[in-house]
């Protein structure tokens, strides 16, 4: 598979972000399939920031480490990404004083890198516009060395500036000449890209936008929220979204609140949902356990990154797994589920409501600043694909009439009782987050405590009998290889299975979207059909790889870990593999 | 009793909805100390709603942790006994969900004014459309006595036996402060006053703070109900008393130790409750309980093309 790689680096605040959406729209309309991630410090502006975009005919799902382009804006980007250019590649800048810089041109020779330097700053100033449309200037150059027409790009222009139309025309303007400057292309012959041979049907999405979508298809009416990275764009889009939707959006004091506010909702019938990071979240936890005693439903989203403590706001992380599993006081059953790209966060929002309400409690979405972040092209997604269920939530009149208060915390073989929302029928209920009787009367007798305690721990059995077996990409067995993880691992997995065929290696990759309660059949028959699993996790301890150790016989060959914040990339998982099979 | 108001026309209307008032009557036997102020407080929510034509299962009774929430299973009704100092956002939470059913919430001293107080001062400022009860009985009493931020300076308190070494808040002006919608205060053993103002705080359509000034005799022997029925005052008793003068309601609350002045202290009919004010929510008629469907997101997806 062909792929090709622009890095745009530079300050924060110098315009990354419409670059990489202008680039990444521009070639989406061209057919391509893109995959877009960048990488910032927790600033506004100022510091080191920088966008990569993965391209291809092909689809594909995780970035490379391979770049072939490089745009640096200032100083440092030319200095350090120097290193990062692959040999052929090409680093275009528009740094005035780079002569001055120590055997920058040695360097780049020594690597075989084309270094091409255009003065931007100055060509943007004598066209009106600001040192900021230095970028345009360089984007230009770089359209015109990846052998496309200026049409797309031009197009992708005045999409994102339409309503600057002042900005707009010196944009272009700043764009045509780089793309016509004089400067040459610094020995460098032409980019290697498989030509689309059609232009899929897709949309350019990322994952907080794509877990806002699902949680509006899956009739969630409420979003509370404090805001934290990299979970505050969800807040941003159901806010954008409110209005069209009638969708209630609550900025709340702090992320104690959101959750109980969010509860609050449930209790009363309706949806809602809560997203924070594991900061947040801690805060949350004895809300979480709330609604594990009060058998009502609560969705929370937690959008990892590195911690303890405020750890890395802006990157990545899959170290709160055993937080999810674990948090809050008491045993209750809970439901996590963790998120991998898109289409996966599109689908198990709505999921993830559809168990809360039929198993009344909480259940906790896992996604990361990466897939939160990342901009993927996906086929658009489906509606109507996943129905709204509400399990045992009574709505009938006429069986409204006919319930005690004792049918709400009923004590039934799976655990599960009837449910309703206040005000909907003349029986009421204690919603009582003291330990209760079946009609929520306040107890402290040890045989109705043991048996409503009991009573709500088989929902563990059922919901695990209810969720769906992790998935085996790739060859279901005798695998050179194979891997077992969740969470964003599985993009970089499917480019190595990808890329690692071609070469003639066989891998393949067990993804679980469901972590607990814990599936253990395929988990088990996949060890039995592959001779060397391993694991693969973005954390230090491999949270799920020691539960899945704790199980009898099952031993993993080696851990492919990572704790510094940054997702897998592709060559991560070929380096591994190249070195255990 | 100090309030001279004639009861005979109160009881008449009661007595009239006997049956309503019984509905609220619950069989499960209390646990609150002999004496304590939380059975007039109780008895007066059952009475203002009753007299309000609310039925048991038309309302959502929201109990904080301590010992009113312990009363959470010893009224008809649906009830949610949630967690210490978080009862105002949870029935926050429940009352944006469904506007039509009249959420209320009680808490203590101790869970309002120091976990749970910046749970109250947002739900002010949002002005949901709830009723809050303070039990103020100055101290944490299901853990034994400790001081609140509510106790008086210089008592001698479980954790603190040489006496409280700081200035007790005043939750009135603090709340005043807040710029509210709606600020009460009762007294634990004046039923009939107590109720007036909880009708009063139930009709009124944004967030309702009700303060009650309760005994404790357990654990708060200072302000015994001698000590209290001493030193309250109504407004209503008051030459011009204007409840609308956020100014004047201000220097009502002050005092805590001479004249305890008790009614609705402050009331501003004219601001929008909480989900008025949102845009998104402008036109549309049924509750987000009602809401639940899937909603298209073609449109939305249109400029992710």
């Amino acid at each position: 598979m062909k792929r090709t790689v622009i890095k745009v680096a530079g300050e924060s605040g110098m315009g990354l972000l419409s670059v990489g959406n202008i680039v990444s729209k521009a070639l989406k309309g061209m057919g391509f399939y893109v995959v877009s991630d960048r990488e910032y410090p927790s600033l506004i502006k100022g510091g080191h920031s920088n966008l990569q975009i993965d391209f291809s005919a092909e689809p594909l799902h995780s970035l490379s480490k391979s770049v072939d382009f490089v745009i640096a804006l200032d100083r440092p980007g030319l200095v350090e990404y120097m290193n990062i250019v692959k040999p052929g590649g090409v680093l275009i800048h528009g740094f005035e004083r780079h002569q001055s810089i120590p055997n920058l041109e040695t360097r780049a020779k020594e690597r075989g890198i084309h270094m091409i330097y255009l003065p931007a700053r100055t060509l943007a100033y004598s066209l009106g516009g600001t040192e900021l449309m230095a970028n345009m200037v360089l984007l230009g150059l770089l359209w015109r060395l990846l052998g496309f027409d200026l049409k797309p790009l031009e197009t992708g222009i005045e999409k994102q500036f339409a309503n600057k139309p002042k900005l707009l025309t010196i944009d272009l303007q700043c764009v045509r000449v780089g793309f016509s400057a004089q400067e040459g292309n610094g020995g460098f012959v032409g980019a290697c890209h498989g030509a689309p041979t059609q232009t899929p049907d897709t949309i350019l999405v990322n994952g907080n936008q794509a877990i806002t979508l699902g949680a509006i298809q899956a009739g969630v009416r409420a979003y509370y929220a404090y805001p934290m990275s990299p979970a505050s764009s969800i807040l941003t889009y159901m806010a954008e979204y409110a209005r069209e939707t009638g969708l209630l959006v609550k900025q709340a004091e702090d992320e104690i609140t959101a959750a109980q506010m969010a509860v609050g909702s449930m209790f009363m019938g309706t949806r809602a949902l809560v997203a924070t990071s594991g900061g947040g979240y801690d805060l949350m936890t004895e809300t979480v356990s709330l609604a594990g005693m009060i058998e009502t439903p609560l969705v929370i989203v937690i959008a990892q990154r590195p911690g303890p403590a405020t750890g890395l706001p802006t990157w990545s992380a899959q170290a709160d797994l055993n937080l999810a599993i674990h948090s809050g006081h008491g045993e209750f059953a809970r439901v996590v589920i963790g998120v991998s790209d898109p289409a996966s966060c599109y689908e198990l929002i709505q999921h993830a409501m559809n168990y809360a309400d039929e198993f009344q409690t909480a259940v906790i979405v896992l996604t990361e600043k990466t897939i939160c972040e990342m901009q993927t092209t996906v086929p658009p997604f489906e509606e109507g694909k996943i129905p709204i269920k509400r399990g045992l939530l009574v709505t009938d009149p006429k069986e409204l009439e006919t319930l005690k208060a004792s049918d709400r915390f009923k004590i039934t073989e799976n655990g599960l009782s009837k449910r309703w929302i206040p005000g909907s029928g003349k029986t009421w209920f204690y919603g009582n987050g003291d330990e209760h009787k079946e009609d929520g009367v306040l107890t402290e007798e040890g045989a109705e405590v043991s048996a409503m305690i009991a009573k709500r721990m088989k929902k563990m059995e059922t919901i695990e009998k209810a969720l769906p077996e992790p998935t085996i990409h790739g060859v279901k067995k005798g695998a050179a290889i194979s891997f077992v993880g969740w969470g964003s691992s599985k993009n970089a997995v499917l480019d190595a299975i990808q890329n690692c065929k071609e070469k003639g290696i066989t891998v393949n990759y067990l993804h679980f979207d469901y972590l607990w309660p814990f599936k253990t059949a395929t988990l088990t028959q996949f060890f039995r059909d592959n001779q060397n699993v391993h694991l693969i996790e973005g954390n230090y301890q491999g949270q799920l790889g020691n539960l899945i150790e704790a199980l009898p016989n099952l031993r993993f060959k080696g851990r492919l870990l990572q704790w510094n914040g940054r997702p897998f990339c592709m060559e991560d998982v070929t380096d591994y593999i190249s070195r255990h099979s | 009793m100090s309030c001279p108001n004639n009861q005979s026309s109160y009881l008449r209307e009661l007595a009239a909805k006997k049956k309503d008032f019984m509905a609220y009557e619950s069989t499960e036997v209390m646990t609150w100390c002999s004496g304590c102020g939380d059975y007039g407080i109780q008895k007066a929510l059952e009475r203002a709603l009753v007299l309000e034509g609310i039925k048991p299962h038309e309302t959502l009774l929201c109990f904080d942790i301590g010992c009113n929430g312990n009363g959470a299973d010893k009224i008809n009704g649906y009830t949610l006994h949630g967690l210490h100092g978080r009862v105002v956002s949870v029935a926050a939470g429940a009352c944006l969900a469904n506007p039509k059913i009249k959420v209320i919430a009680e808490g203590g001293d101790g869970g309002t004014f120091s976990e749970g107080i910046n749970h109250l001062v947002h739900s002010v400022r949002s002005n949901y459309p709830m009723v809050f009860i303070l039990h103020n009985n100055e101290n944490y009493g299901l853990t034994i006595g400790q001081a609140s931020a509510l106790t008086r300076k210089g008592q001698a308190m479980n954790g603190t036996p040489d006496g409280v070494v700081l200035q007790p808040m005043n939750t009135c002006q603090f709340v005043l402060g807040l710029n509210p919608t709606f600020v009460a205060r009762g007294f634990s053993s004046d039923v009939k006053h107590m109720t007036e103002i909880i009708r009063a705080g139930l009709r009124h359509k944004g967030f309702a703070f009700i303060e009650i000034m309760q005994l404790c005799p357990t654990f708060n022997k200072v302000t015994s109900a001698k000590w209290f029925w001493d030193r309250v005052r109504y407004t209503d008793q008051q030459k011009n008393y204007d409840p609308t003068n956020l100014k004047r309601a201000r220097e009502a609350s002050e005092d805590l130790e001479k004249e305890i002045m008790l009614g609705v202290l402050y009331q501003d009919k004219s601001r929008p409750s909480f989900p008025e004010l949102f845009e998104s929510r402008k036109g549309i008629t049924t509750s987000l309980s009602e809401e639940v469907r899937p909603y298209s997101i073609k449109e939305l997806i249109k400029n992710l093309k």
